[in-house]
């Protein structure tokens, strides 16, 4: 065990710190739900390529740095430190690129890669169904083959991004006979192809994050396949697995709220409130829990441990942490916390919103706690 | 930057694991707590033989020269076994009698250590103890009067007479917090392992208990609390090897995170098991009751959490008095 950086780890952070604050926007950026703050992300994103700052952990042939996951940590560190804009691509870049590089082919990763680390195209997740959340391998989408061509009909919803977004992935039944998971093929589509129609959705925050997608006969060439043909569960558990795991969200979001937690306490907190002293110090304590946790799991993943169910158990601890940190900071706020203007609350405001669907996204606690309880505690499957 | 157990760190935990699994049943535990010794004398031998209280002695002294890193999955094992006696205690303690009388005996488990914040309340582990060590002194020739103990494996006992001779005993208070919080991510585990195979086997409405959603959601929860105390645990041990400014509060954080991890694992174990928990016949009160007696030794999670929130919120903590804040994973370089 030796938990200091090496000299090359800190010279990577001191890089990225440096490049950050000179090429960092001077104001903050529209949020990337509207117009005009999807097209400022994605200039934010060019810049970040531009730099290889995009995607440092990936290979360098498709635009990252081929940096250990050590760096990538040390990277979402400083990034999150410095109130850098939030990863409009992250879809792309954290869960369909590492799919990608574990089971796509060679052609699939030099035409989906560079142009995914670039944001040239931005990628939005078309996982649920109205009749599939939870329960994702309901999915009744169809996808038909017509010689060299898919032709895909139904509807996705609840997908992140998709409003503006360029293209996008998810699973379809091509196998309406195969028992219910074995149907499935993961297939990505651009969102401008003919017979789809896009409906955005507004938020909580009323802007349209969420989209639902509808697919009438939209024809997409079986080289946009991503896995065997009938595969396509295995290959969402691949995304999902990252999803839950590492990649989505890495420690230094919550390290980071957890210390802008400390500096609210110190702006409005009475310090005779022992009990709400505590309650900081706790949370803090917790980010701190899951940094460290993580620092020990990339380390496994390096010595070749890849990470199985227990990503579960990550996914449950930050999405509940991140919202009893933005809980507790809305009670520090106060009167402040009803004024969501730019008088200085709108920042916790909008991302107390934000955290309170990370129990619900990327498979909701409930379902994790069930993956947990099967497949790491050998409970016997419910009925 | 490594977080990670060496593969001899590793080994020597899982031959200690092995060894407990044979000769520290429950029935053993049960033994000791029956008689009020809370001893179980062929384990004790047994683990002196094995080394385990030369682990921390240096090499100069005839020990193995091993650091809190090395311990604390040795005394993980300790806690998941419910072990009786003062094994921990007489581990940690025993590197400090270098130079005394004592060294070679406590190295090798002849003589019994026990050690203790304060000499003012009862003694855990003092009636079979020889020497008691606390903060800056040893006590040698005092009589132990035994009083009712909630974990009979860690009979408490108050002391009188005797003498007190001065001891330099470092942060001895910190390695003791430490490694109770060791103890406590390895009682925990145990109750979440011992509660799942309860699920699987308790048969109600016609299937296993573990069947049903409520019982796995109090398990997967339960054993995400154990957890996520496992890697502080680590790096304070690692923090506290390297004598680093940060130790005390690296201690205290995984202090915290064990013992409320513990407690959430014993109600949901005692949850899980129903009525046949609550009874004296099963074995799942031999680690409960380890989790609530440990709950104050050496402080209890509230004067850790503080201990941490007086250098977080004010003072040598991560935020500037000017309200800036420094990130805290500047604490790793």
């Amino acid at each position: 065990m030796d938990l200091r950086y090496t000299d090359a780890q800190r010279a990577f952070r001191d890089e990225a710190r440096q490049w950050l604050a000179a090429n960092l926007p001077t104001e903050p950026l529209p949020s990337f739900d509207t117009v005009e703050g999807f097209a400022a992300h994605r200039v934010w994103e060019r810049t970040l390529h531009d730099g290889r700052w995009s995607a440092v952990s990936w290979p360098t042939e498709y635009g990252g740095r081929g940096a250990g996951y050590i760096e990538w940590l040390i990277f979402e560190e400083e990034y999150w430190r410095a109130g850098s804009p939030g990863r409009v691509n992250q879809n792309g870049i954290f869960l369909l690129g590492p799919t990608i590089m574990e089971v796509g082919t060679d052609e699939q990763k030099a035409r989906f890669l560079p142009t995914m680390a670039s944001s040239e195209i931005v990628w939005a997740q078309a996982w649920s169904e109205p009749d599939a959340g939870s329960d994702m391998a309901a999915i009744s989408s169809r996808a038909t083959l017509d010689g060299d061509h898919w032709v895909l009909n139904g509807s996705k919803i609840w997908a992140s991004r998709a409003a503006f977004a360029d293209w996008c992935f998810g699973m379809f039944r091509s196998d309406p006979t195969a028992e219910r998971h074995r149907g499935l093929t993961f297939i990505l589509c651009p969102l401008d192809a003919p017979g789809v129609t896009v409906r955005p959705i507004a938020q909580l925050d009323g802007e349209p994050g969420f989209a639902e997608i509808f697919f009438d006969d939209v024809r997409v060439p079986l080289d946009c396949t991503l896995g065997e043909v009938g595969g396509g569960w295995r290959v969402a558990m691949a995304t999902a697995g990252f999803e839950r795991g590492v990649s989505l969200r890495s420690p230094a979001r919550f390290t980071t709220a957890a210390d802008r937690l400390v500096a609210l306490w110190r702006l409005h907190a009475d310090p005779a409130d022992t009990a709400l002293a505590d309650a900081v110090t706790d949370l803090w304590i917790r980010a701190q829990g899951y940094e460290l946790h993580t620092y020990r799991t990339v380390t496994d993943i390096g010595d070749g441990k890849p990470i199985g169910a227990e990503a579960s158990l990550n996914k449950i601890f930050w999405s509940e942490l991140d919202l009893e940190i933005h809980a507790l900071a809305m009670h520090l706020l106060g009167a402040h916390a009803e004024l969501t203007g730019a008088d200085g609350s709108a920042t916790w405001v909008k991302s107390f919103l934000f955290s309170l669907s990370g129990p619900i996204y990327a498979g909701t606690n409930e379902i994790q706690r069930n993956i947990i309880a099967d497949r790491v505690l050998n409970l016997p499957r419910g009925t | 930057m490594r977080f990670a157990f060496t593969e001899d760190q590793q080994a020597f935990a899982d031959g200690l694991g092995d060894l407990l699994v044979g000769e520290c049943p429950p029935a053993v535990v049960r033994a000791a707590w029956d008689d009020g010794s809370g001893h179980a004398p062929d384990l004790w031998a047994r683990l002196g033989d094995l080394g385990l209280f030369s682990l921390l002695v240096p090499e100069a002294d005839g020990g193995m020269g091993g650091g809190m890193v090395d311990a604390v999955l040795l005394i993980e094992r300790l806690g998941a076994a419910a072990t009786p006696g003062p094994v921990v205690e007489q581990l940690i303690a025993a590197p400090l009698l270098g130079g005394t009388p004592h060294a070679a005996a406590a190295m090798a488990g002849t003589t019994v250590l026990t050690a203790t914040p304060t000499l003012d309340a009862p003694v855990p582990h003092a009636g079979m103890a020889d020497v008691v060590v606390t903060d800056g002194a040893l006590v040698t020739g005092s009589v132990a009067t035994p009083v009712p103990s909630l974990d009979g494996g860690r009979q408490l006992a108050t002391l009188t007479g005797g003498t007190t001779t001065p001891l330099d005993t470092g942060d001895l208070t910190d390695r003791m917090a430490l490694a109770v919080a060791a103890q406590l991510v390895g009682v925990a585990a145990s109750m979440v392992t011992l509660a799942a195979d309860y699920a699987r086997d308790r048969h109600q409405f016609g299937k296993p208990i573990g069947a049903f959603q409520a019982v796995k959601h109090h398990l997967a929860d339960a054993l995400g609390a154990v957890e996520f105390a496992r890697a502080p645990v680590a790096q304070a041990a690692w923090s506290l090897d390297e004598g680093l400014s940060t130790a005390p509060a690296d201690v205290s954080l995984a202090r915290v995170l064990a013992a409320t991890g513990a407690e959430q694992a014993a109600r949901s174990a005692l949850q899980v098991h129903g009525a046949i928990g609550y009874t004296w016949e099963c074995d799942l009160h031999l680690w409960m009751k380890k989790v609530w007696a440990l709950q104050a030794a050496w402080g209890d999670t509230s004067s850790h959490r503080r201990r941490v929130g007086r250098w977080l919120l004010a003072g040598d903590g991560p935020v500037t008095p000017d309200g800036d804040t420094l990130p805290s994973f500047e604490r790793l370089r």
